[in-house]
This record gives C-alpha cells, structure tokens and sequence, in this order.
C-alpha cells in the first residue's frame, strides 16, 4: 500500500519536474514556433547562476533565484534579437544556431567550472513525513511552484493580450503581422519569458540534483518528450505529457532494471506517437 | 460509365460533408459540379481520389471499386486531379514538374533508373518530349524554366492541369481550374480543356466562374452536401432550387 | 558578360580526378599517423553525413543517424567477436541488418511529418542505445565491445585506401540515386506529397526507399569503424553523435551533394588543426557553424556560387561606373 502512495507521489513530483524544465521549451515551440535546443544548456546556466549568487556570492538563494531570472531574461532577448531573428522561417539555420548556442553556453560553464561536482542547498530543507510515506519539502515545493507555473502560463495564454497575440503568431504568422502584432516584440517576450522559466527549473533543480555543465542535455531530451507526446500547439499537452513521461519514468524502474526501463519507456513513447501522429492534443498537422 | 458513386456519404464528426451523393462521368464526357461555397464538392473530390475514405457508399472507376482506395492508385488506374489551390513541387521548374509526374507511364523500374538502363534512357527521352507537348497543350512552354513558386497564381493553376496530363488519364477531375485567373489565362485555360476532350480525356470539373461551364455536356449542382439537380446548363438555371442555392436566402460566404 | 561565357567550367569529370588523386597521395605527403587516422574518422563520417543527406532530401530530417551507425557496428562487431567471422562477411550483414530495422520502423515512421518524425528518430537514437544495453550479452553494453578483429592491423595506412574505396563507391551509389529518376521522386514527395500521390507515387514507400537506403551506409560505416577501431562504445553513437552528423550535413549544405563530404571534412579537420586548444576547441566548431549560417546561406558547398555571384556583382558595379 505505502509502495503504491510513495510511487504516486513519486510519479507527480517527477512529473512536475519534468513539466517545470518543459515550460519554456514549450512556450516557444508552441507559441511562437521556434524550436529552442538549446533550452536545456539555458536551463543549465541558470541553475550555475542562482548556485554563483547565493553559494558563491553569499545572497540569500531566494534573492539568488530572482537575480537568474532576470539575467537569463535579458539573455533571452539577447538570444532573440541576435541568434534566432535572424533566422526567422530557416529552420535549418535556426537549428544550426540553437546547437552552436548550446556548445558555446557549456563549454563555458564547463572552462570555468570544470570536475567539481556543485549543489545547490535545499530552497527548503527538511523531509515530510507521515508513516512509511516520505517526500523532501524541497521536492513538494518543486511540485508546487510547477504547477503554479503551469497555470499562470495557461492563464497568461488564455487570458492575457500579449498571450492571446503569441497565439495568434503561432497559428498564422503572415495573418497576426497583417493584424498589426509586431512579430519580433512578440518573440522577443516569448524568448524572455521561456528563458526566465528555464532559469527557474535550473535552479530548484541544482537544489535536487547536481549541478553539471551537460545537465541540460538530458532534460532537454526529457522536455522534447514531453511537448512532442502532448502535442505541439497546446499547453495543456504539456501537462498530460508531463504525466505520461513522469510516470513512466517514476513506475517502470519498480519492474525493471536501468537500461531496459529506458528502452521500454521511449518504446511506449514511440508507438503513442505512432498511434496519433500529432500528440495527444496538437494541431493536426496536414 | 466511367465513374460512378452511389450513395456517397462523409460525416466530419456529427455534420454530413456530403450526404447520399451520386454522380456519374460516362467515357468522353465533361461533366460540370457546381454549388455555393461550402456544398461539399472538393470533399467529393477528395473522397473520389481517397484522401480519406467515405463513411458510407462506393465509387466505382472503369468497371472497378476503388472506394477508399489511396491516391496514388487511384492516380494508378486512371484519374488525374488538379486541385483548388494550386499545390506544386515549389522549387522544381515548371519543365521538372511536369517530368517529375511522368512517374506511371512509362514506368522505369528503380534498378532500371539506378543502372541508366537503355530502357530508362529511353523512357526518359519520351517523357521530356511528352512534357513538352503537353506544356504546349496548355500553354506553359514559354516558361518551362521557371520556377514553380515564382509563377503567377494563374499560371500554378495550369501546372496543376498539366502534371495531371502527365499520368496519361482516362479522367481529370479539376477543382475550380480558372479560379483567379485573368482573361487571358481563362482563355488559355479554355481552349487546353477543349483540346483535352478532343483527346479522348473525360473530364469532371467543379467551378463558380461559368465562362467555361458551355464546354460541360451536362452539370451536377450540389448544396450541403447533397445533390438538388441535374441536367443541362439552361435546364439546371431553371431550376428553383438552383436558384434559391444561388441567390434566394443567406449567400453563403 | 560575353567574356564569362567564352569560358567554359572546368569539366567536372577532371576536377573529380584531380581531387581523387590528391586524396591518394597524401599519405606520401603526410607522415603523422595521428592525422592518417583523422582522415580514416573523417572518410568514415562523411559516408553516414551523405547518408543522412539522402534522407532529408526525401523531406525526413533524421535526429537518431547515429543510432543506426550503432546497429552495423555492433552487428558486425558481435558477428566478428563471437563467431570470428572476417569483415568482409561482417561488414556487409551489419549494413544490411541497419538497412531491415530501417524497413521494419519505416512504415510505421513514415506516416510522422516533419518534426515529429526529427524527434521521433531522436528518441529512436537514444532508444537502441539502450536497447544495446539490455542485450549486453552480445554488444557488452555500457561497458562496450573490445576485441573486434582488425581490417588490417597495424597499417593506418592501408585502413586508409581502404576507406577512401570506402567512401568513394558509397559516394557514387548515393549520387547515381539522387541524379537519377528516384531522386527526383524523392524530392518531389518531400516537395508536396499530396501532389506526389496525386501523380501515382507512393510517396509513404518512397520515403521507406530513402530510409532504408541512408540506413544501410550508416550501418556500413558504423561497421567499418567497429573493425577499424577494434572497439565500440556507447559515446561513438550517442545524440551527440546524431547532432554532429546533421550539423556536417546543414553547415556543408544540405542542398547539395557535396554539401555533407564538405561539412564533414571541415567540421572534423579543422578543430583537429586547433587541438592544442584543448578545453577551448569546441569554440572553433561553434565559430565555424556561426560564421556558415551567417554567411553562407547555402552552407559550405554554395561558397564557389556565392563567390561566383559576388565576383559577378562587383563585375557589373564596374561597368555601370564606366557607363557614361
């Protein structure tokens, strides 16, 4: 019985995880239809970040936190205006321009931080109890600012202009230009807000996990799954993707060992999206 | 008969796209479909050529079912589309198009293509000599080498004909051929269908514009999915039905 | 104008000869082992790179390259430790075992467009890695296969003819392909394949064709490379790999043939060159993929066009200047 509970909670937390890094990534491929790869090392150098300002530095880690978003906010519109403007409609030059992003972002955490291995402290420490069930308060505040996230992103969507303009964007861009939506102000934000976001997933996870300069690889990999199993066009398939995966990786290792967990885990993942090519709740792509 | 469907039938989850709908194409004819916007009949097209199968009812082609049966054998027995919005292989030439859509007759084994066979240099040959007959035919030779993207709208439309021609139909199903075009295109236009019947190719043909509608034998007319009326142009315009479609009530957009 | 058209291209046939010629030779030229062996990765590289190629011609962008490279080299690799079988059986199996998987998963794959296909194939990548893993009985799993018998041990050099034999004949197989009638369907289906299918192509089968082709000179060259490095590990194949495989094929061009054999080339030469670098090298791999996509729209093989073109311009501003 205390397996089962202890593996629910185990799959949410997992899952809100893996949503948290997944938001940017989302955001932008969603909304704005960039497809960021190097969300994962952005992701990266904000953990490295809130661990310079708050272990390094002394600040206090909240002030730390706030201090990445802000920076790799403004990083996002650096990267907007001059890596991904510029290949506005290539993909191919998109492509190519995100993976020099990622080289250059982790060979220079990797040149100035090197072997030794970092953590950031807990946000929030202690371990919650109540009989054989246990979860890190870290882990549940973790879980909590995920969903938070998640729903302001889908508020921010729904309700708000500059939301509603990014849609539009996403659906037709010739039509939301013709609309009078500036474009590039509109990707810009997008850019700000999905870096800021991977910032934040960075450093609540740098207090979980180690910090290392290819921590991102694997979580972008994570984050892929995720939009592409829930479906491109829709934040709402992050959530289910995010559950899907996060369960999957949460479950299957109380069956099976290590590699085959993984092989039967993205086997799951590849014969769902063969079943229905466009995820879950994406657009249907003609 | 050449083509015949019986009782066609496509729901879109609860809302009938096409309801019931039968229409026949005998060898040599020019059949006109015409209907307000949204009546059903490129999903008539598309349910023909099997890009998605029909909820209920069959097609039959030249004696054979070929309800729900995929496009490129559909295109395989005998039926050649060019469709409403001028789709194209974009960054070929107006010449590659055409070459290109040579893919079923003559057909080149792939061993005979990789190997550059005598057989597939000579199949070759024809084929870039029909590709340029048939761009004559319908009036693209001037600009064999341009690219397809960089052609007026008008101009996509006549490559759309003119791949169709390349896979030697017994029928051309033509969505909305002169959509867009300026005069002197329609008349080009006109005049490649007129030398397309003279040919033998049985033609079935859905337009608003009725400037080529005189070249039909007889015409179908379709609302919301279904069919009101059938006959010949003058009878059809009677019809009050026809009229109400037309010009009685709500245009439709 | 009239001069340029007097002269004509140098004939392509002389040109192919000339840099044949100048790859044959080198090793007379050159004595350093180490740089033989870079030249042997690179031959290797450019075989998969020029593979992938054919598959994104058919409109598939494929993320998982390197995962296929690692289902020929541990074919051959397992076949060749465990059962002792030479390469020249070896070889040939592990390229056709990766071309099979390759049908088997094509079907199915084909039906994904664009983008879902890219991260499908990535996460196919990283899945036969671990697949590899369950079946370590065979391919040694994480910890790797060692003990795979040479092609020819001890001779860079040989190993060396060998490959450029290699390269050139997967070369001209693969350019016959694309010159020829199913290359043009290739990229026609990757063109529109609602008017492919309209025409009478199977355009679901075409893309299989071009799959199961790529895959088969992936699985060729991950064997060549099982029995050139005698060991195989998880790191030669991983996404890593993939990437750098579509990063030789985008920065060479992907819009033409010699775009990935281009790619390859300076993407594995040049930050050899710079090794002394060390920790700093992948700086110069990132330079050079920033500077192609900025500059060259067309990747590394459109430089002798955009050069061309840029000539030409500069010719034209200087005979409206002279104009009276």
């Amino acid at each position: 019985m205390e397996t089962a509970v202890n593996a629910v909670i185990g799959a949410l937390v997992l899952s809100s995880m893996y949503i948290l890094v997944a938001l940017g990534f989302a955001l932008l491929l969603s909304v704005v239809g960039v497809l960021n790869f190097a969300h994962g090392a952005i992701y990266m150098v904000g953990g490295y970040i809130c661990y310079q300002f708050s272990v390094e530095f002394g600040l206090n880690q909240w002030l730390s936190l706030l201090l990445s978003v802000i920076i790799m906010g403004a990083f996002g519109l650096f990267l907007e205006k001059f890596c991904f403007r510029p290949f506005f409609g290539d993909m191919y030059g998109t492509i190519v321009m995100s993976i020099a992003i990622i080289l250059v972002l982790e060979t220079t955490v990797n040149l100035l931080v090197g072997v030794h291995i970092r953590s950031l402290p807990a946000f929030v420490p202690g371990i919650l109890r109540a009989g054989a069930i246990s979860l890190s308060a870290e882990r549940l505040l973790t879980f909590i600012i995920g969903a938070l996230l998640l729903l302001a992103l889908t508020w921010f969507i729904r309700k708000a202009r500059i939301g509603q303009q990014m849609l539009a964007v996403a659906q037709d861009v010739e039509g939301a230009a013709l609309q009078g939506i500036e474009i590039h102000r509109i990707s810009a934000i997008a850019c700000a807000m999905g870096c800021s976001l991977a910032a934040v997933a960075g450093s609540l996870m740098g207090a979980i996990f180690e910090l290392s300069p290819f921590m991102g690889d694997y979580m972008l990999v994570k984050a892929i799954q995720l939009v592409i199993l829930g479906g491109i066009g829709s934040i709402g398939g992050v959530l289910a993707g995010g559950l899907i995966v996060g369960s999957l990786d949460a479950v299957l290792p109380l069956f099976a060992s290590g590699a085959l967990t993984q092989a039967i885990g993205l086997g799951i993942i590849i014969v769902l999206l063969l079943l229905r090519p466009q995820g879950l709740f994406g657009r249907e792509v003609t | 008969m050449l083509l015949e469907s019986k009782g066609l039938t496509k729901y879109f989850g609860g809302l009938a796209a096409v309801s019931h709908f039968d229409i026949y194409v005998k060898q040599g004819e020019a059949v006109g479909l015409i209907g307000p916007n949204g009546a059903g009949k490129t999903t008539v097209f598309n349910l023909i050529t099997g890009l998605f199968p029909p909820t209920r009812g069959t097609v039959l082609f030249d004696g054979k079912d070929i309800t729900g049966k995929k496009p490129h054998l559909v295109a395989k027995l005998g039926i050649g589309r060019a469709f409403q919005l001028a789709p194209l292989f974009a960054d070929f030439t107006v010449l590659e198009n055409v070459v290109a859509s040579f893919h079923l007759r003559p057909r080149s084994s792939l061993w005979d293509a990789f190997l550059n066979t005598a057989t597939y240099r000579r199949n070759e040959e024809y084929i870039l000599q029909r590709s340029m007959e048939i761009l004559q035919l319908v009036g693209l030779h001037e600009v064999k080498n341009n690219l397809a993207k960089n052609l007026p709208h008008g101009y996509q439309k006549m490559l759309g004909m003119a791949r169709a021609l390349a896979i030697g139909p017994k029928l051309l199903l033509l969505d909305e051929p002169i959509g867009g075009m300026s005069q002197d295109e329609i008349k080009l236009t006109r005049t490649a269908i007129e030398k397309m019947c003279k040919q033998g190719v049985s033609i079935l043909l859905v337009e608003h514009n009725m400037q080529i509608m005189d070249l039909c034998d007889r015409v179908v007319v379709m609302n919301f999915g279904k069919k009101i009326a059938e006959g010949s142009l003058s009878e059809v315009r009677e019809n009050e039905e026809v009229v109400q479609a037309y010009f009685g009530g709500k245009h439709a957009a | 104008m009239t001069e340029k058209q007097g002269q004509g291209k140098l004939p392509r046939i002389v040109i192919y000869t000339g840099l044949l010629a100048i790859v044959l030779s080198l090793p007379l030229f050159i004595q350093s082992r180490y740089l033989i062996h870079i030249f042997n990765l690179t031959l290797i590289n450019i075989i998969a790179a020029s593979s992938l190629r054919l598959i994104a011609v058919s409109g598939q962008l494929s993320l998982g390259h390197a995962g296929f490279m690692s289902i020929g080299a541990y074919t051959a690799g397992a076949l060749a430790k465990h059962l002792g079988w030479t390469p020249w059986v070896t070889m040939p199996l592990g390229a056709l075992a990766t071309m099979a998987v390759a049908v088997i998963i094509g079907y199915p794959f084909a039906r994904l467009r664009a983008i879902y296909f890219s991260m499908v194939s990535l996460f196919f990548g990283i899945g036969i890695l671990a697949v590899n893993q369950v079946l370590e009985k065979f391919t040694g799993g994480y910890a790797g296969l060692i003990g795979i018998s040479p092609l020819f041990s001890g001779s860079k050099v040989a190993n060396y003819y060998f490959f450029v034999g290699l390269t050139v004949l997967s070369l001209c197989v693969l350019y016959r392909i694309e010159v020829c009638r199913i290359g043009t369907t290739l990229k026609a289906v990757a063109q529109s394949h609602v008017v492919a299918s309209s025409v009478g192509i199977n355009e679901a089968g075409y893309r299989v064709l071009a799959l199961a082709v790529g895959c088969f000179f992936a699985g060729l060259a991950g064997a060549g490379y099982a029995h050139y490095n005698s060991v195989l590990s998880h790191s030669a194949f991983n996404l890593l790999a993939s990437v750098n495989l579509l990063v030789y094929v985008l920065v060479g061009g992907v819009g033409s043939f010699a775009g990935p054999v281009i790619g390859t080339a300076v993407l594995i030469i040049i930050p050899e060159l710079f090794r002394m670098l060390k920790g700093f090298v992948p700086f110069i791999f990132a330079a050079i993929m920033i500077l192609v996509i900025f500059v060259m729209p067309q990747g590394l093989a459109g430089l002798p066009g955009q050069i061309g073109s840029w000539v030409e311009g500069l010719r034209q501003r200087k005979g409206t200047a002279h104009a009276p």
